[in-house]
């Protein structure tokens, strides 16, 4: 497990349709650690997309650094998993081979990496599944196995860029919970990124609040795990994380 | 969960059948219909058979074409054409087609190219392939690798775009390289869109194999036609157009939408071409 750290981190990118230079992310630093899981919230245009496309290597950054374990990273690679907003599920392939792409692009034989995607499988819930088509499932479960295709590769960090973002607002309670469970049995380090408040306090040991390319504040989360939504919905101390954040949110 | 699954998938294929069945009926029925007619109106009229044969005469010429052997050294030669053509066609145009779909600068400078070639794709080649193949096997497979070709590359460029840019992102985050992204994203990802533009290839080089025959060959259907019309022996020229027909309707039936359905409804894909 390795520590993932954006120094003075920005981009600035040209805009054909503005006919000027835009800049997007101006100054973000911050240290994650191993093991950790963070939120990333703010408005829309805050850049936080921005900065998890720098982070798996989709655009290049124009100023400071990303750096894995103090080792700079440019493009993308299979230590920084992806979890996309849209699934991004390969439809000509299998759920079983959707899961094993990560193992088998490391070369691992078909078998074992049929026992691996199998095991994520489990942890999803998705066993019944293997042998379907993504476009054969709902958006639910079309992004659990988005979920576990980015775990089964072993990432140091995995990516997840609003998510749960396009299902309906009871799945997605269902796949919070879920991910929360699957962290919590795996620990891999997480950045999350989304603009609903009440999500990113659910999920994350810190939130990261951003506001126009910098980071405005951060509040960690020191709620028990596990969490499920019956108990926060009452807990106060939830209540009172989320108004605050929300009121950053909306003052940015 | 199981059982009910596979019934339904059972008795939604027995319907598929059923109305597959029902299709071909439909389909045939009209072509009957023009026979019916024809067996009608040739002897009512007392049609000379140098302009139209009756269709017993056209039943005896290929009876006699089946017997003798000829039907069949025209129709595999014709096949081996389109079939060599059309793969070499394939194998050209596929590579091509994607380099243009992954680089736009490729794709801007043979752009034009294409445009003008495609005009000109098929039988107006026929003249300078003779000369640079000779009359016969060369020059006709040339042809149609031609027909093939342009229309495959093009699909194959089409088919590159519509593959959303997050499947390459997922693809390179999950560890692929540049041969991976080929052979597990680009190519199965456009392979709907190349099957298409085979189907629509192999209608062009089907037209033109038979041209090309009537001008530079010896054997095949087109010569077939074109050697029987100089003995006025009508019933051989449309005995032939019946075969070339039927041949084209079971190789797109038989091959080509199977192969289109398999790719675009298994994956769910929506065919935007």
């Amino acid at each position: 497990m390795k520590t993932l750290s954006l120094r003075n981190l920005g981009k600035t990118y040209f805009d054909p349709y503005a006919g000027a230079h835009v800049t997007a992310v101006h100054d973000v630093s911050l240290d994650v650690e191993p093991g950790e899981f963070i939120s990333v919230v703010g408005p829309s245009g805050c850049g936080k997309t921005t900065i998890l496309n720098m982070i798996a290597g989709f655009i290049p950054y124009s100023k400071g650094d990303i750096l894995l374990d103090g080792k700079p990273v440019h493009g993308p690679g299979p230590e920084r998993g992806v979890v996309f907003q849209s699934f991004a599920l390969f439809p000509w392939k299998t759920v079983l081979d959707n899961v094993g792409f990560g193992p088998k692009m490391r070369g691992v034989p078909k078998a074992e990496r049929d026992r691996i995607a199998r095991e994520y499988l489990a942890l999803a819930g998705l066993s019944h599944a293997a042998h379907r088509y993504p476009n054969e499932l709902s958006g639910g479960m079309q992004q659990r196995v988005g979920v576990v295709r980015a775990l089964a590769n072993n990432p140091d960090v995995l990516l997840m860029d609003e998510p749960f973002a396009s299902v309906d607002a009871q799945t997605r309670m269902t796949l919070q919970e879920e991910l929360t469970r699957i962290w919590q049995e795996r620990k891999p380090t997480v950045i999350f990124i989304t603009h609903d408040v009440p999500e990113a306090v659910f999920l994350a040991n810190r939130v990261v609040v951003l506001s126009k390319g910098r980071v405005l504040d951060e509040i960690a989360v020191d709620l028990p795990r596990p969490r499920v939504w019956d108990d926060l919905v009452k807990d106060d101390r939830f209540k009172q994380l989320s108004a605050r954040v929300l009121q950053m949110v909306r003052a940015a | 969960m199981q059982v009910t699954g596979s019934l339904k998938g059972r008795s939604s294929r027995l319907i598929r059948s059923v109305n597959s069945l029902a299709g071909a009926a439909m389909f045939v029925a009209p072509l009957l219909a023009l026979v019916a007619i024809w067996a009608i109106v040739v002897p009512l009229f007392n049609v000379n058979p140098r302009v139209f044969p009756p269709v017993a005469a056209v039943g005896a010429a290929a009876l006699d074409s089946i017997r003798d052997g000829t039907l069949f050294a025209h129709v595999g030669a014709s096949l081996l054409r389109v079939g060599l053509g059309t793969l070499i066609g394939i194998a050209a145009a596929v590579p091509l087609g994607i380099a243009m779909g992954v680089s736009p600068t490729v794709a801007a400078f043979l752009t034009p190219l294409f445009r003008f070639f495609s005009v000109l794709a098929g039988i107006a080649w026929i003249p300078i392939a003779t000369l640079w193949f000779g009359y016969g096997f060369g020059a006709i497979v040339f042809v149609i690798f031609n027909a093939v070709f342009f229309v495959v590359a093009y699909n194959t460029l089409l088919g590159v775009r519509t593959i959303p840019h997050t499947l390459r992102n997922a693809a390179a985050s999950l560890g692929a390289g540049r041969w991976a992204l080929l052979t597990e994203v680009l190519l199965p990802g456009a392979l709907p869109n190349i099957v298409t533009g085979i189907r629509t290839g192999l209608g062009f080089a089907w037209r033109g194999l038979i041209a090309a025959e009537m001008i530079a060959t010896n054997v095949g259907l087109g010569y077939m036609l074109f050697v029987a019309r100089d003995f006025y022996r009508t019933e051989v020229i449309v005995f032939g157009m019946i075969v070339i027909g039927v041949l084209w309707l079971l190789i797109d039936r038989l091959l080509l939408v199977p192969l289109e359905r398999a790719t675009i409804e298994r994956w769910g894909m929506v065919r935007r071409a």
